[in-house]
């Protein structure tokens, strides 16, 4: 019994110390660094609630954060919207395992290049002068380039769907498919039309994927500073953005509060969602 | 070939370094030989690592200069934070000023300098002339130099100690587009002229573009400031309110970070009017599109870089890098950086690297008599063409302020921030 | 009177061509228990399906009640189906099962939550209402789709191989229970199976399909006594199906005795099954056929035999049932 209870340890240990070295440490440093002072070439070791009060006490950073939950929010609605019927279409529509893969990996393939292309490819498609403005003043829609399409919140989150609508594809799609295909035909014996079998039956099913593919994009979104620096052509905040600005001044411990202030509310939005959703069917 | 069998054959040369050491200044021949092994590595931004450089470095000297290139406030963090990861540090005087008192690098001794007093003397009193005044700000002679080789405290006047060799520098001013602009722009204020709104930018880099606002402010007449280079904490708020209402107005297109971005920026005409560096503008013009690297009454904001030593560099290694930094101000380099619009340390030098014409064009603001060419070959100015801004006394002369870290640096990011984020 | 189901020349072809159901008749007379019975892939269950309305009909018309449903939503035909493994919601508990039905017509939650007690309660599982399907045994689970299917109150109940599922003792048990419920409810129960012992002990016709067609549709005594063809004798069971002169018969192997000599075929002993109430015998003829006779077990201990001994096998000349040719196996 002992030697067996010891074995299970010794066998966990590896995870146990991987996930100490490079998850609790890292954290356990982000927390202690937030409290340190700095002045501006370096760290002063110290218990100052300087970095927190500095941080929280701006109205900026509250708007920050609440910009960050909005992109986050908006991401993850738009993302859902059109990750869903994909993953729909993919599951319901098309018969035939061959098919299905076939069209599922053709969705991953703008994946097969970095994120950094995927975002500037926006760029002259969208700019002023992009193709975008020329096909619609070409066809007369409008007479003078729309402004807001490029270097605005609308480029940030059209980014942002671009890049991270295949996490909630995948996800959903693989619950999805497990979904018994009599269950949908036992609903519509009983007299479930449509939107009836979609909403009480394929949607309550999809929630492990639906809160998986919630928290890639939700998470992905919060922690974003590339895609909303060069979409907005730095005209918007998130914190991500306001984090690495901080880095890049070596403002270290005002970085590390924010950071915190960031895990923090991932961390209350992921556990929202997962109170929502059990998704340990899923795992 | 690998780093370790680099180190080793480093520190196995250390002995050779030693006895040689005595007779650096007359017997470099002496240990010849043992600096082909040697690798230096230089971080820096984009504008001077530059492989051209690091190739006629291996032409030259025979040993390796490694090139790692990232942006001015990376290259800063990476020197302050990684004091091992680099020997030598291609960086800007502002970020001097945070990086060196960390204590991660060590002073250059200006004896073994050759050409030493042959540096212009903006980084050493801060004038181009004699009767000049130095611009506000953190100018390069404010950060030049230390009390002594241990000191990290930076000295008011030379001493033996340099902080940074000076090897690259420029006046910075505001780019053009003349074809959209649709009137000749003369001071900094047309930046937030009503004409240009949601075509204007400023870069993003707290520390410059913060002077970019004060010339408009002062331009505009908002502002008078004691000093744009270290301003109070009411001259930063009333600068980042004017900003945030600007911002708020929808007079800025875009805030740029990189020099791409910059470029990009102007060169898809999203952007009419913004900050700008002299070798973006030339990239814009290389692809055709009118851009003018617009000379403004109230002068120019003007930056300097230099080359400073990683404190850990000791023995052969630290001989080779100061062979680098002897070469770099000994005309090749100097004459390879003016001819991208930048200015080299040493001109008289520089000067024996170029022809009559490059340095008529570059330097003395006269008219081009055979096409400019760029590095590559290309031609990047036509018969005729006159630099943007003039002579290199004309454009030099009129810096006003330089590129800054202030006293309340920390206050100013953060408020730099919120104008981000508003 | 009308028939409750009607078939009328129904044909399912599928994508590739595949015939699965060709051209397809049957009247099922109301308030009867039918079951259709035959090997997989005699198109038995896409019969039930098309019935059903989830299978769109290639050829042909189905009217239920007298009504032409075949283009009408599987709901509005007023047929239930019972899905093989029962097809329960996952998620909702064993009385929102239930409820599930009368929730997609729009009754209000309190009225289809005690509907659906009552459906429970009808299935003996009232207690497990609050249960979720992963928390039900198998019999529990088929008991709560039963009653959802029951629940909106269908004419034609429809059971995809409902028993397939269970072990042989809730088999039996549920068996009954199907009856009696059909019983009480008065109405048609369609039902799909390939075992022939649960087709004769359920029902009042038993359809034997093979092959896309039915072969023969009947009473199961009928079907039992006399096989339409020689796959009919097969697949139902308890037949020798044997070609000697005049042609092709079937006789059941309960009607067959051993004769000491003079029986219509002679043959070796090769296998002696004891069964309990009856031993089986199983006997090789020289020609290749081999045939069985089921004797009650007094009968064959008065002189038992052993596999190797020659006997003769015998049976009454009306026993013997002759089958049309040309459905030679």
């Amino acid at each position: 019994m002992r030697r067996s209870a010891l074995f299970s340890w010794l066998q966990a240990a590896p995870l146990a110390l991987v996930l100490a070295v490079f998850l609790l440490v890292p954290m356990a440093m982000l927390v202690i660094v937030s409290f340190f002072d700095y002045d501006s070439y370096s760290l002063i070791p110290d218990f100052v609630l300087t970095n927190y009060r500095e941080s929280f006490s701006s109205a900026v950073t509250w708007r920050t954060f609440g910009k960050t939950l909005w992109f986050a929010g908006l991401t993850w609605v738009i993302t859902f919207g059109i990750g869903f019927w994909v993953a729909y279409y993919l599951a319901f529509v098309v018969r035939g395992d061959m098919p299905r893969m076939v069209l599922f990996v053709l969705c991953t393939v703008p994946f097969w290049t970095s994120n950094l292309i995927r975002m500037i490819a926006w760029v002259p498609f969208l700019g002023r002068n992009g193709l975008m403005n020329s096909a619609l003043i070409g066809m007369g829609a409008i007479n003078k380039p729309l402004e807001f399409l490029l270097f605005s919140d609308f480029a940030v989150v059209l980014a942002f769907v671009h890049l991270y609508t295949l996490f909630m594809v995948v996800p959903v799609f693989n619950t999805m498919l497990r979904i018994d295909r009599r269950l949908l035909e036992a609903a519509r014996d009983a007299g479930a039309g449509f939107w009836q079998t979609l909403w009480c039956v394929i949607l309550p099913l999809t929630k492990p994927g639906i809160g998986i593919g919630s928290i890639f994009v939700v998470v992905l979104v919060m922690g974003d500073f590339a895609t909303v620096r060069l979409m907005s052509g730095g005209q918007s905040a998130s914190v991500g953005l306001m984090i690495s600005n901080q880095i890049g001044l070596m403002q270290y411990p005002a970085a590390a509060a924010n950071a915190v202030g960031l895990l923090a509310m991932v961390l209350l939005l992921m556990a929202a969602i997962l109170r929502a959703i059990d998704i340990r069917r899923e795992l | 070939m690998s780093k370790t069998t680099l180190t080793r054959r480093g520190a196995l040369s250390l002995a050779g370094a030693a006895i040689g050491s005595g007779a650096i200044t007359g017997f470099p021949t002496l240990w010849a030989q043992n600096i082909k092994g040697v690798t230096l590595r230089q971080v820096g931004t984009g504008v001077s690592g530059l492989n051209a450089i690091a190739e006629q470095v291996k032409k030259d000297l025979g040993f390796t200069l490694q090139l790692t290139v990232s942006d001015t406030e990376a290259v800063a963090q990476r020197a302050a934070t990684q004091a091992r990861s680099f020997d030598v540090a291609d960086i800007e005087y502002f970020s001097i000023k945070k990086v060196y008192p960390t204590g991660v690098m060590q002073p250059i001794e200006t004896r073994r300098i050759k050409l030493a007093d042959k540096i212009v003397p903006i980084f050493s009193t801060g004038k181009l002339l004699p009767t000049g005044t130095p611009g506000q700000g953190t100018a390069p002679h404010t950060v030049g130099y230390v009390d002594g080789k241990t000191s990290t405290k930076f000295a008011s006047a030379p001493t033996g100690w340099m902080t940074l060799m000076p090897t690259i520098y420029n006046a910075d001013t505001l780019g053009i587009r003349p074809d959209l602009t649709g009137r000749p722009i003369r001071n900094w204020r047309d930046l937030m002229d009503p004409a240009f709104k949601g075509k204007a930018a400023i870069l993003n880099i707290p520390g410059i573009g913060i002077m970019d606002a004060a010339m408009v402010m002062e331009s505009m007449g908002n502002l008078k400031y004691g000093d744009k280079g270290n301003m109070t904490k009411e001259e930063i708020d009333k600068t980042i309110a004017f900003l945030i209402d600007a911002k708020r107005s929808g007079q800025f297109r875009a805030f740029w970070k990189t020099f791409d971005e910059s470029v990009n920026l102007m060169a898809s005409g999203e952007v009419v009017i913004q900050s700008m560096w002299s070798p973006a503008v030339a990239a814009v013009r290389s692809r055709g599109i009118a851009c003018t690297y617009q000379p403004l009454e109230e002068g120019y904001r003007a930056w300097g870089s230099g080359l400073g030593l990683a404190k850990h560099l000791t023995g052969l290694q630290l001989d080779a890098a100061y062979e680098y930094l002897n070469w770099y101000i000994s005309g090749w380099a100097g004459a390879f950086l003016n001819r991208q619009g930048y200015y080299s340390a040493v001109l008289d030098t520089a000067r024996q690297h170029m022809s009559e014409n490059e340095w008529g064009y570059w330097m003395e603001g006269k008219a081009a008599t055979a096409d400019i060419l760029a590095p590559d070959g290309k031609v990047m100015e036509k018969v005729g063409a006159v630099r943007d801004g003039g002579s290199f006394n004309d454009r030099m002369g009129k810096v006003v302020c330089w590129n800054s870290v202030m006293t309340e640096d920390r206050y100013m990011v953060q408020k730099w921030n919120e104008f981000i984020a508003a | 009177m009308q028939a409750d189901v009607e078939l009328i020349s129904v044909t399912k072809r599928y994508g590739g061509g595949a015939v699965a159901v060709d051209n397809v008749s049957l009247a099922i007379p109301p308030g009867s228990y039918c079951c259709l019975l035959g090997p997989s892939g005699c198109g038995k269950t896409s019969t039930l399906r098309m019935i059903a309305g989830h299978e769109e009909v290639s050829e042909g018309d189905i009217l239920l009640a007298g009504r032409n449903v075949t283009d009408m939503a599987p709901a509005q035909r007023g047929t239930a189906m019972m899905f093989q493994s029962y097809a329960l919601f996952p998620h909702l508990t064993a009385l929102e099962n239930v409820a599930f039905g009368p929730r997609m017509r729009g009754v209000a939650k309190a009225e289809r939550l005690k509907r659906a007690g009552e459906f429970l309660d009808l299935v003996q599982l009232g207690t497990m209402a609050g249960r979720l399907p992963s928390q039900l045994s198998g019999g529990q689970q088929q008991r709560v789709a039963l009653a959802r299917a029951l629940i909106t109150h269908p004419k034609v109940l429809l059971l995809d191989e409902p028993l397939s599922a269970l072990d042989p003792f809730l088999r039996t048990q549920m068996r009954e229970e199907l009856k009696r419920l059909q019983r009480e409810l008065g109405i048609t129960f369609i039902h799909v199976t390939h075992g022939q012992e649960e087709a004769m002990a359920l029902s009042d016709i038993a359809v034997v399909m093979e092959g896309g067609r039915i072969v023969q549709a009947a009473h199961p005594r009928e079907v039992f006594e006399r096989p339409a063809s020689a796959f009919v004798a097969r697949f139902i069971g308890g037949h020798n199906v044997l070609a000697l002169p005049p042609g092709s018969f079937a006789v059941r192997t309960d009607r067959c005795r051993l004769v000491p000599s003079g029986g219509q075929i002679s043959g070796t002993v090769t296998a002696i099954e004891y069964q309990g109430a009856a031993v089986r015998v199983v006997v090789a003829c020289p020609d290749g056929q081999a045939a069985e006779a089921l004797l009650p077990d007094g009968l064959f201990h008065a002189a038992p035999v052993a596999p190797g001994d020659a006997v003769s096998l015998g049976w009454e000349a009306a026993d013997a049932h002759l089958l049309a040719t040309h459905h030679a196996a």
